[in-house]
């Protein structure tokens, strides 16, 4: 018999990595970006002040979101990959079960249902915030792109940008509502789930959060990645090229109006 | 001159020279010399203070040292009697600094003074601004002299002996004047006037609201010129309107900013902002405060006070009220405005967007808050967000409260 606090293995180094990525831009683009967004405050022109001006911050927002740009673009490519060569099952892609433990969470929480759902390695709550980031992100990339480059989407008319704008400024205002209320809930109240940052869970909250899972992981039956077949690889291979290359033309043809909008006067 | 006050000049002598020894440094010629050897030095005045058992502080000594009328005086060769009559009564009269002796010849300049501010309340000669207090009492020069005390790199040095004006000496005139030696750039007298300065609130007056810009205009011409054809300066033109602003609202009276300079520009949207942005002043001409706010929540506008709150001194290049609207020839949107406009707005956004088309155009809103009608698909986006933000956000707190009561009461149910 197995303690309650065992620890379960749950993530491998490399998501540990994304999650530290994807959490220091998040913050660094919450921490840049919302000083812009509420300008006129004292608090937001405080957080400009002590980083040294709009233009570092600026660059910074720029920075940090050309690094989740890329990172959205890497989990793609690492979706393929696990998908497409190693034949794993897509975990996070929600399914009609979801719904299903959705409603049976509610019953029990509402005291209809005897027992709770049992659920597999990811959780309906996982999975909505899953796929909020990735549409977020996508949004916040395509809208702070057409910000960035204001005059590459002619002759589309101009009011796309400040329609962008507004969509860029209400998105970033979901996804930190977001982190603050259903993140925070599940991963630091309802649990202490430190699983991200030191890849183990203890055993206990596995079987209440992931209880098919845990008895999948307990006899053994958790999916291997399938050997590497060469033609699954060539076709990843050229994928991934595809991507680079698009991401490569995107970035150069972004560029390519031979004048890069300064802030400040050149020469200053 | 009497036999008494011979005598008691003689006297004077005669105690000075025991005292010093220096009779015969007086020359026979020089009418003053007789007043220099008690006021030559400070130790003199303090040595014919005590032969006259006169009380004297000793800070008085210095002041009654009087130096002698130098070369290049416009009153070279006059006597201390002629101003000081009853001077030379030993020991002096108490009514001796009384008066204005310069009304005895300067009978219209002390009329002019009379006209002014600086009148004697009593309409004598007993200026409140006394003619020495500008020209200096015993050196006088010429205006038009460097040395002279209302020279122009010497005038502020009186007026700010009591007016507290500061700011100009750091302004664009003043630093030009003292810094630069730019004796042309505006000093004290070139606005307000000399012997006949009158208050701002006095009619003809140099400084009242609608003769500013004419005030201005003797150095700054084409641009008064070009302000009294424009929306601000014709109401007050033609309707002596009370609330546009002169030449001086925007730029300041004393301490008045370069306006090539980096920080004016950068403040330039504030300035405009104080009227643009008072709600109770526009409502008074129908005009909306959103032109200012819409400025501000654009990029640009955000941008510049960002700059203008956190880094006052960095070059900004993005456009400001002026770029677009004019800077002397501003005029009403419902006129002449739109054609301006038009002609100067996509040049401007060129200026940094090389490629901007007049399609481009619309990634501005022209000062209109997003509508149904105006720039609908910003408003929908709004519309969306307003609602989704609100119901999202909301729906994931009822779930966590629910959630984290079924919690607690399990809890309490295991235990």
């Amino acid at each position: 018999m197995t303690h309650l606090d065992e620890p379960i293995r749950r993530f491998k180094r490399s998501q540990i990595v994304n999650h530290w990525i994807m959490l220091v831009c998040f913050v660094g683009l919450v921490v840049t970006g919302f000083p812009q967004k509420y300008s006129g405050y004292g608090w937001a022109k405080g957080i400009i002040l002590v980083i040294g001006g709009v233009e570092r911050v600026r660059w910074l927002h720029h920075l940090f979101g050309t690094v989740m740009a890329l990172q959205l673009v890497w989990h793609g490519l690492d979706v393929l990959w696990h998908w497409l060569v190693r034949r794993l099952p897509l975990t996070m892609i929600p399914s009609i079960d979801d719904v299903l433990h959705f409603w049976q969470q509610v019953q029990f929480n509402l005291g209809r249902a005897a027992t709770p759902p049992r659920m597999p390695r990811y959780t309906f709550a996982e999975k909505v915030e899953y796929l909020a980031l990735i549409w977020g992100t996508v949004l916040m990339v395509a809208t702070g792109v057409i910000l960035l480059y204001p005059t590459r989407w002619l002759p589309l008319p101009g009011e796309f940008v400040l329609a962008s704008k507004a969509a860029h400024g209400g998105e970033a205002l979901l996804a930190f509502l977001s982190i603050l209320t259903w993140h925070a809930y599940f991963v630091h109240v309802r649990h202490h789930n430190w699983s991200i940052f030191n890849g183990s869970l203890d055993a206990h909250a596995y079987a209440e959060e992931h209880a098919l899972e845990l008895d999948a992981i307990r006899r053994g039956e958790i999916a291997q990645p399938a050997p590497i077949v060469p033609w699954r690889l060539a076709v990843f291979a050229v994928l991934a090229l595809v991507a680079v290359a698009g991401v490569a033309a995107l970035w150069l043809w972004l560029n390519g109006s031979g004048i890069p909008i300064q802030t400040i006067v050149a020469g200053s | 001159m009497s036999i008494v006050r011979r005598r008691l000049l003689g006297c004077c002598r005669l105690v000075a020279a025991l005292a010093f020894g220096a009779a015969g440094a007086a020359s026979a010629d020089d009418p003053n010399a007789a007043c220099a050897e008690c006021h030559g030095s400070a130790d003199q005045v303090t040595a014919a203070a005590e032969a006259f058992e006169l009380e004297l502080e000793p800070a008085q000594a210095g002041r009654l040292v009087v130096p002698s009328m130098g070369e290049g005086s416009v009153h070279e060769g006059f006597s201390c009697v002629d101003c000081h009559s009853g001077a030379e009564e030993i020991p002096h009269p108490d009514t001796v600094m009384a008066g204005n002796p310069c009304a005895t010849c300067h009978e219209d300049a002390v009329k002019a003074v009379n006209q002014s501010v600086h009148a004697d309340p009593a309409g004598g000669s007993d200026l409140i601004a006394p003619c020495w207090g500008c020209h200096g009492a015993h050196d006088v020069r010429l205006a038009t002299s460097a040395a002279s005390s209302v020279a122009p790199g010497h005038v502020a040095d009186r007026c700010l002996g009591c007016h507290d004006k500061r700011e100009y000496l750091t302004g664009v005139h003043g630093h030009a004047v003292q810094h630069s030696g730019l004796d042309i750039a505006a000093t004290c007298v070139s606005c307000h006037g000399a012997h006949d300065i009158q208050s701002s609130g006095t009619i003809g007056s140099r400084t009242k609201r609608r003769n500013v810009s004419s005030t201005c205009g003797k150095c700054h011409g084409r641009v008064a010129e070009a302000y009294r054809a424009s929306v601000h300066g014709a109401a007050l033109m033609k309707e002596d309107n009370p609330d546009v602003p002169t030449c001086v609202d925007c730029h300041e009276a004393h301490g008045t900013r370069d306006p090539a300079q980096t920080q004016f520009r950068v403040a330039s949207p504030e300035i405009c902002g104080k009227c643009h942005g008072d709600a109770a002043l526009m409502t008074k001409y129908d005009l909306s405060t959103a032109v200012f706010s819409t400025y501000v929540a654009d990029f640009h506008g955000t941008t510049a006070e960002l700059f203008r709150a956190v880094t006052p001194n960095q070059p900004l290049n993005q456009a400001v009220c002026y770029d677009c609207h004019g800077v002397h020839d501003i005029q009403a949107m419902h006129g002449a405005g739109q054609e301006q406009i038009n002609a100067r707005m996509l040049v401007r956004c060129q200026v940094c967007h090389p490629d901007a088309t007049n399609k481009f155009l619309s990634a501005w809103t022209s000062h209109y808050v997003p509508s149904r009608d105006r720039y609908p698909l910003i408003y929908w986006v709004n519309v969306f967000y307003q609602l989704v933000i609100p119901g999202t956000v909301g729906f994931f707190l009822l779930y966590i409260a629910v959630d984290w009561l079924a919690r607690r009461r399990q809890h309490r149910r295991s235990a």
